[in-house]
């Protein structure tokens, strides 16, 4: 059923125990992510070194869905030029709009997000760790 | 079906009430009976009102106050009726102190704007209580912006109650308007409205009422509360959306200068100057939302009908049980424990934020609110992102609330 594909053991694992969890020391990029509707209070920290993201954490108050968006991201974010990760965005905003597409590997885990797509009230969720790293990278 | 539940003290027949209301005969989500828990947000509409509105469009759609034609005639004779419903309900003088807004928010603009705003100084203070929804927040900051006044806010406690005392004692000779909701969307705390009032009389003060929540849930007499504007929507007291009103008493609303400007709102306009027609058509610029109107006016013929009584001993029956039933819950906890309340109940349950909380309660049929509810300074004050909130109609059951707690149930395990 949906609300299974929603809640799944990876996003709720994500969830429980998210990656990258807490504040970053020594961050040069950050930004704030809020959605007031739901209450979703972001901080996004970034250390970026010579164009590439070299730690990326996360803290704050947030939904089931964006905690496990943002720990999904702030695994994948480690490495990656800005270029990647603008590009990165525009794939996972995608995969939100067509849920029967195939798996993109270069997300990862983060295709399991695309169950999302079958809550419109919730897309946001998972779209906000995204939004504030581009705006925390000025991308 | 509990037997006992359709009888509420022979005053209200709870099946009979909710086959007036074709959609909370809705199957959602795969076949799941609707659980309609998010009434605060806009309550269901009973097909008198739907009906009502219906016939106008089919039979006798046409302008009002304007036309010669039998249909101009009676969509007038309809529309000044429902304004003659909405007077009924709140114990008005005088039809010309009811003036149709797009709803509370709007009201509460229009008096901003209109009374206030000539009125204020730099340095007057507009009072207002920390339990505010942000359309009494939002009109007077604006306003604030626009004069130098300044907003002050009245404390509340932790159960969600204003305290009057602190309330008085903030009203100085700077005072220019108390603003204050007289039911809380988000915590459902009865506000004392009449104690305020008086109050504020002793220091000349005037008093709005965002009253938006309270006339679905009792008995609203704007002449026995002594407050000098009263701000109502239709569509939280059964009636359609886009259409409220503004009570305020006669002599106030002529000396005010009128709002917006257009047709209906003018007897006679030159190039040379304009007079404004009389009240309430000063304040009603442009062809107003007349099927609203009548829908309006059928909602409060609704709650006639029915029976504040009957509506007040089933809301409270239903506050009571599902106040129960959920505090019974491991990690929940109620935001709001006033004690005197209306049929509310925000709350938070560890480990699991109300957003998700809402999205699992809606795959099992219930829908109910999640956020901050336009009441963010509340969340602030109880430290909470946001909360999740059911609210009940006469028309809900007990059984409905067994629901609602084991859908819960199921959230706070899937989350845990």
């Amino acid at each position: 059923m949906a609300l299974d594909q929603l809640y799944q053991q990876v996003i709720l694992d994500h969830n429980r125990s998210p990656h990258h969890n807490g504040r970053l020391d020594g961050a040069t990029h950050s930004a704030r992510g809020q959605d007031a509707l739901c209450g979703d209070d972001i901080l996004i920290e970034l250390r970026v070194v010579e164009g590439r993201i070299e730690k990326a954490a996360f803290s704050g108050e947030a939904c089931a869905i964006t905690t496990a968006s943002a720990s999904m991201l702030m695994d994948w974010l480690v490495g990656r030029s800005l270029a990647e990760t603008t590009a990165a965005y525009e794939r996972f905003s995608q995969l939100l709009d067509e849920p029967e597409s195939t798996d993109d590997p270069e997300l990862g885990e983060m295709n399991h997000l695309r169950s999302v797509s079958g809550f419109p009230a919730r897309v946001r969720n998972a779209l906000l760790p995204w939004r504030t790293t581009l705006s925390a990278l000025e991308c | 079906m509990e037997t006992v539940e359709s009888k509420v003290k022979d005053q209200l027949d709870v099946f009979a009430l909710r086959d007036q209301f074709p959609v909370l005969a809705r199957k959602v989500h795969d076949g799941k009976p609707l659980v309609y828990l998010d009434n605060a947000a806009t309550a269901q509409r009973p097909l008198k009102v739907i009906e009502a509105m219906d016939e106008f469009y089919r039979y006798y759609n046409a302008n009002v106050h304007r036309g010669v034609h039998q249909l101009s005639v009676e969509a007038s004779e309809a529309f000044e009726g429902a304004r003659e419903s909405v007077r009924r309900l709140l114990n008005a003088d005088s039809i010309r102190e009811i003036v149709f807004t797009r709803g509370t928010t709007e009201a509460i603009n229009l008096v901003a704007q209109a009374y206030l705003r000539p009125r204020l100084k730099e340095g007057d203070e507009i009072l207002i209580t920390h339990m505010e929804h942000h359309s009494n927040i939002v009109p007077w900051q604006i306003l604030c912006e626009q004069t130098g006044a300044v907003l002050k806010v009245a404390p509340i406690n932790h159960q969600g109650e204003l305290l009057v005392d602190e309330l008085a004692a903030m009203i100085n000779e700077r005072t220019r308007l108390i603003g204050m909701v007289h039911v809380s969307n988000a915590l459902g705390t009865i506000n004392p409205v009449e104690e305020v009032c008086r109050i504020a009389r002793q220091h000349n003060v005037p008093v709005l009422v965002d009253g938006a929540q309270a006339t679905p849930h009792m008995a609203v007499d704007v002449q026995a509360l002594g407050c000098d504007f009263y701000c109502i929507s239709a569509h939280k007291m059964y009636g359609p959306t886009g259409i409220g009103a503004l009570w305020a008493g006669e002599s106030t609303l002529e000396e005010m200068p009128p709002w917006q400007g257009g047709g209906e709102m003018i007897n006679r306009v030159s190039f040379d100057g304009t007079t404004y027609n009389d009240l309430p058509h000063k304040f009603e610029a442009g062809t107003p939302n007349i099927s609203g109107a009548i829908g309006f006016g059928k909602a409060v013929e609704f709650l006639e009908e029915t029976g504040l009584e009957g509506i007040v001993w089933q809301e409270e029956r239903l506050l009571d049980y599902a106040t129960e039933k959920m505090q019974a819950v491991d990690g929940l906890t109620v935001i709001g424990t006033a004690k005197h309340k209306g049929p509310v109940v925000s709350f938070t349950l560890e480990g699991a934020h109300p957003n998700d909380i809402g999205t699992i309660v809606d795959h099992y049929g219930v829908a109910i609110r999640t956020g901050h509810h336009c009441a963010m300074p509340v969340m602030q004050f109880f430290g909470v992102p946001a909360t999740a909130r059911v609210s009940f109609a006469p028309y809900n059951l007990r059984n409905e609330i067994d629901i609602f707690v084991k859908a819960l149930g199921k959230a706070r395990e899937m989350l845990a």
